[in-house]
């Protein structure tokens, strides 16, 4: 079988969801010697961006998407042992949450759910979130990238005001910050200073990988 | 070449020359055709469109003959939402009476049906005095809410960390659960606000938790108009397409995921809704003009498949129209228009 249709069929093991599949052909991938970061990112990770795409017009549903994600999540752990150890390393790390005074939570566990299915560790702090938590959590956690939702017109500002609260810390360049949300825009994070907007649960992937230097 | 002053999904002003213009148009209606499987708008409807969007008057109007009903969800709210302090009586006379509203909705300001159940005494008596001040069909509404019966909030184990853990039928098992109570609270308080004297109900924001919601919403009208042959049950909803959050969900064995709403009206008229309120969401970094041929789109077969009045959803972030707090009448105007008399429906 040749490499382009093994990638294929990576895809297609994804968006079917079958875990014995993509093993499988990981297994053999490795096996005739393929490099295993380009079967990731021509063969799976192009089948979980399908998934993430399919999910925003209707077409696949959550339940769907998790089992995607846990087939890619094995499925990465299978390659990441196979490269060398000193290329082992993790897509990186990414806080999430949905600002203070809102509670929709609905995009920010896509976009999470996502960014795991990517090889992403990542740590939902949930909704209704202070600056002060996103900050702390942050630190503790060391993350490299801390994300932040605002679905209503009214809580964005906190968005604004962790960026700010970040200099004033004198932690704006520690972390890299994405934000994201309906009323959301790449105007906003420009205004704000933010280091990235993510659209939707594919976009914000595409961006955390951007950040990392990793695209 | 000559520009046109529009706007973008999220407020801010952008200028469009005649390429670029009919550009978005085509692309908003295409991406709706695309995604909901049915017929974009017409070369014909797309010039209309076109002619709205570079008339150069800021605020432009239905012609004389083609004006509808407009109806007011959330309306003791709004007013208040934007720092005006008025009580909630006041606000529907308002409405009513400077406003010119034809249909109103008396809500409570936590608007679930959840919280209502518990001070639905309270709630009686002062719907009763706003329908003595008001003569406008004035409803009861709140929106089902069905992530109010999760934990922390309500007694079914969170399905949103049961997914995270890979507890995929147990989240589903939870979901199914929610809607069992959800149903409850629906008929109760549709019942017993009804039997105080509200002309209608309305079910408001209906699939904010995807596809259990809508089975909840569908399930409660079916009791409820066997119950009550001649009430009034509006139902709006809160997305364009249902999200599978569940994903196996199906009402009169039809899957509710992903459903659009041309096919949303098909249930709802089964389950014996009254009044439908259809909405297509807003794409901030998109143009006005795009969001507005795709919203028309998708609205315009919805009501070609209907056999009961469509009240489509037009406000902050729905319908077309920017995502702001106070949506700018040069372009609430023109996508009111075009929804109007595009679409052919009832009322907005
Ligand atoms: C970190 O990087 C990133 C990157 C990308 C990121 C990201 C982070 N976060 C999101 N993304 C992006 O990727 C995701 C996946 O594609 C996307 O996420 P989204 O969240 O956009 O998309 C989801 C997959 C699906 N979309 C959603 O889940 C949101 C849908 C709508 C209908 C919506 C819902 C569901 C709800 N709501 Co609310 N709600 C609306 C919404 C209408 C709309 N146009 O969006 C909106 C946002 N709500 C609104 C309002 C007003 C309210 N809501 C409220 C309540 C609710 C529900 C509880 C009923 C429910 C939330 C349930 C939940 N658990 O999340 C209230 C506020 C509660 C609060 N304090 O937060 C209340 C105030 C209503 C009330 N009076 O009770 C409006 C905001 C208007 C404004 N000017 O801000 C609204 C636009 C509806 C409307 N037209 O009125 C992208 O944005």
């Amino acid at each position: 079988m040749g490499k382009e249709e093994l990638f294929k069929q990576a895809m297609d093991a994804i968006i079917s969801s079958d875990l014995k599949k993509a093993e499988e052909i990981a297994k053999k991938a490795i096996g005739e010697g393929i490099d295993p970061m380009e079967l990731m990112s021509r063969g799976f990770r192009v089948g979980i961006t399908r998934i993430g795409d399919l999910f925003e017009r209707g077409e696949m549903f959550l339940p769907e998407l998790i089992r995607s994600a846990e087939v890619m999540k094995s499925v990465s752990e299978l390659i990441i042992s196979a490269l060398p150890e000193e290329s082992r390393e993790k897509s990186g790390v990414v806080l999430i949450g949905t600002v203070q005074g809102d509670i929709h939570d609905i995009g920010k566990i896509l976009v999470a759910s996502l960014l795991k299915a990517n090889g992403f560790e990542v740590h939902d702090v949930g909704h209704d979130v202070s600056v002060e938590t996103f900050i702390e959590k942050a630190q503790e956690l060391n993350v490299d990238i801390i994300g932040s939702s605002a679905l209503l017109t009214t809580t964005m500002k906190y968005q604004k005001d962790l960026e700010g609260e970040l200099k004033r810390r004198d932690l704006r360049d520690r972390f890299k910050t994405m934000v994201g949300g309906a009323p959301v825009t790449q105007r906003w994070a420009d205004r704000i200073g933010a280091d990235a907007y993510g659209e939707d649960a594919t976009d914000a992937v595409r961006r955390a990988f951007e950040l990392l230097g990793k695209s | 070449m000559k520009k046109y002053r529009t706007r973008k999904g999220d407020g801010s002003f952008i200028e469009l020359n005649e390429n670029e213009l009919k550009a978005e148009l085509e692309q908003g209606t295409s991406d709706a055709a695309d995604r909901g499987k049915i017929s974009p708008l017409s070369k014909e409807e797309l010039q209309y469109l076109f002619e709205l969007f570079t008339y150069p008057s800021k605020f432009i109007s239905v012609e004389m003959g083609n004006e509808v009903i407009l109806s007011y969800d959330a309306a003791t709210l709004k007013v208040r939402r934007v720092g005006v302090s008025t009580h909630r009586i006041q606000s529907l006379q308002v409405y009513e009476k400077l406003l010119g509203a034809d249909m109103l909705e008396f809500d409570h300001v936590d608007y679930s049906i959840k919280p209502v159940k518990p001070i639905i005494t309270f709630e009686q008596p002062e719907l009763e005095q706003a329908l003595l001040v008001t003569t406008l069909p004035l409803y009861y509404g709140a929106q089902p809410n069905l992530g109010l019966y999760n934990q922390p909030d309500g007694p079914c184990p969170n399905p949103g960390e049961l997914y995270a853990a890979g507890k995929i039928s147990e989240a589903q098992d939870s979901q199914e659960k929610a809607v069992e109570y959800a149903v409850s609270d629906m008929v109760q308080v549709g019942s017993e606000m009804y039997e105080s004297g509200a002309d209608g109900i309305n079910f408001d924001t209906t699939g904010a938790a995807g596809d259990t919601d809508f089975l909840a919403t569908l399930k409660a009208v079916e009791i409820l108009r066997k119950k009550f042959p001649d009430m009034c049950i509006e139902v709006g909803m809160a997305g364009e397409f249902i999200l599978g959050m569940h994903g196996g969900l199906s009402y009169d064995d039809v899957r509710l995921a992903g459903l659009y709403p041309h096919k949303q009206i098909e249930l709802a008229q089964k389950a014996g809704v009254s009044i439908f309120g259809p909405v297509c969401n807003t794409k901030t970094d998109r143009s006005i003009p795009w969001n507005s041929a795709r919203a028309v789109t998708y609205i315009k077969e919805c009501v070609k498949n209907s056999k009961i009045p469509i009240h489509a959803n037009m406000g902050m972030g729905v319908g077309g129209l920017p995502m702001v707090d106070h949506p700018p009448t040069d372009v609430v105007s023109r996508a009111s228009k075009a929804m109007v008399e595009i679409t052919r429906l009832d009322g907005l």
